[in-house]
């Protein structure tokens, strides 16, 4: 039986882990409000560019230079699979979840016989990776700290991702992430990054069919600016979904560290009673031993 | 007087956002003007100045970006930059320290910030379109 002390220590160390926790909580939330803004002052550019893209998509139809990232190698063989997971732990299933999709992903892909390797994003999917198939690791970012950095953060991705697709390094490059639902749900999402599915997109500009068709002055000329906009469309990509990861992460970690705090206050309240009775039973039984000493005087 | 509605949009967010009377854009085949009504338009851009005019062609605002794209129809003009900085934000002493750090370097990268930083200084100094 454990003495009245040692509960004593272990109700308090559980509260000073719940105050840990929920100070935590407290801020991830503010994170993540300032995330969520981040995230909402990027969409205006990216479905801007989506647009201009779907309008010009069409005229891409030779496969020379830079054109493949649209177009793609015409090979279907090298993969390459980007996991994007945090840098921190700390945040429930975040992490995990990605890592164990990639894993299957992975799998998947070797088993229809084609070549993949891994490019992670975030110290928590490039500390797994480098564990379970160190082999297939291409390259590997950390610390992209994209809330402060901004842009900058997915150049740096988005620049090295293409200059291994024009050294003929992959045919096709495939992102997971988790994307970001509400506060509280995020969900793992894979999407086609090279060469550019434009099959989602072009569904809703089905909408303004004619807007979309409506003539266009190119300047300098279609296939320049389509140039232009393939690369930067790359990297936008990268940007919404390291945004959308980083919020949430800010999410899961709420979710987890409210889930933290509440299992805290459950321990303090069971522990509580659990001093109570020990000390109850220690009186009764200094009573007993009293009264029975003196019944056998 | 007429209006034509301006978005200056960078990746982190949407800088300018309102009607305005003119803009000039700087096109990568050359500058160009907008006004109410333009006709249909997709351009890349160069790095160079976005300068922003209001009703009665007074100067309100001028940008400098460093490449992106416009585009524009007869009510609306969109411009899509990478990197966006006030004109009179620029620090002309501190991008002629990056230039000469630059100069040296063969690689094309810096090649390129190079030219960005030229232009930079070719917005500071130019008065080019101040009165129209």
């Amino acid at each position: 039986m454990p003495s009245l002390k040692d509960i004593k220590t272990q109700i308090n160390s559980v509260g000073s882990t719940r105050k840990i926790t929920s100070a935590m909580k407290m801020v991830a939330a503010s994170k993540l409000r300032r995330s969520q803004e981040k995230a909402e002052a990027a969409r205006p550019y990216s479905s801007r560019l989506e647009e201009m893209l779907a309008s010009l998509a069409s005229s891409a139809a030779s496969g020379e230079g830079i054109v493949k990232l649209l177009t793609g190698t015409g090979n279907d063989q090298n993969y390459v699979v980007v996991p994007v997971s945090a840098d921190r732990g700390l945040c429930g299933g975040f992490n995990s979840s990605i890592n164990k999709e990639t894993f299957r992903l992975v799998k998947s892909l070797e088993d229809d016989g084609k070549n993949v390797q891994l490019m992670p994003v975030g110290k928590k999917s490039r500390d797994f990776f480098n564990r379970v198939m160190k082999d297939k690791i291409l390259d590997s970012f950390a610390d992209l700290n994209v809330s402060v950095n901004g842009y900058d953060a997915a150049l740096q991705v988005s620049n090295k991702l293409q200059e291994l697709y024009f050294d003929g390094k992959f045919d096709k490059c495939i992102i997971v992430f988790n994307k970001f639902k509400s506060a509280i749900s995020q969900e793992v999402t894979q999407q086609q990054l090279i060469p550019l599915d434009v099959s989602n997109s072009s569904k809703e500009e089905n909408v303004d069919d004619s807007a979309a068709k409506a003539i266009y002055d190119y300047e300098p000329d279609e296939e320049t600016i389509l140039k232009d906009l393939l690369p930067k469309n790359v990297s936008i990509q990268i940007f919404k979904v390291l945004l959308e990861s980083d919020a949430g992460e800010h999410g899961a970690r709420m979710a987890a560290m409210d889930n933290a705090t509440r299992n805290a206050g459950e321990m303090i309240d069971s522990l509580t009673l659990k001093y109570n009775r020990t000390r109850q039973a220690f009186i009764t039984k200094e009573l007993i031993e009293i009264i029975s000493g003196a019944e056998s005087i | 007087m007429a209006t034509i509605s301006f978005d200056l949009v960078s990746p982190e967010n949407l800088i300018f956002n309102d009607e305005v009377g003119m803009i000039i854009v700087p096109g990568k085949d050359g500058d160009f003007g907008v006004l109410p009504g333009h006709s249909k338009v997709m351009s890349s851009l160069r790095p160079g100045r976005v300068m922003v005019y209001g009703d009665g062609k007074n100067l309100l605002k001028s940008f400098f970006v460093s490449g992106g794209f416009a585009e524009v129809n007869p009510e609306k003009c969109i411009v899509l930059a990478e990197s966006v900085d006030e004109v009179n934000a620029l620090d002309k002493s501190s991008i002629e320290k990056e230039i000469q750090e630059l100069s040296g370097q063969e690689n094309d990268m810096a090649k390129e910030q190079l030219g960005i930083a030229k232009a930079k200084i070719d917005a500071i100094d130019s008065n080019f379109y101040e009165k129209v």
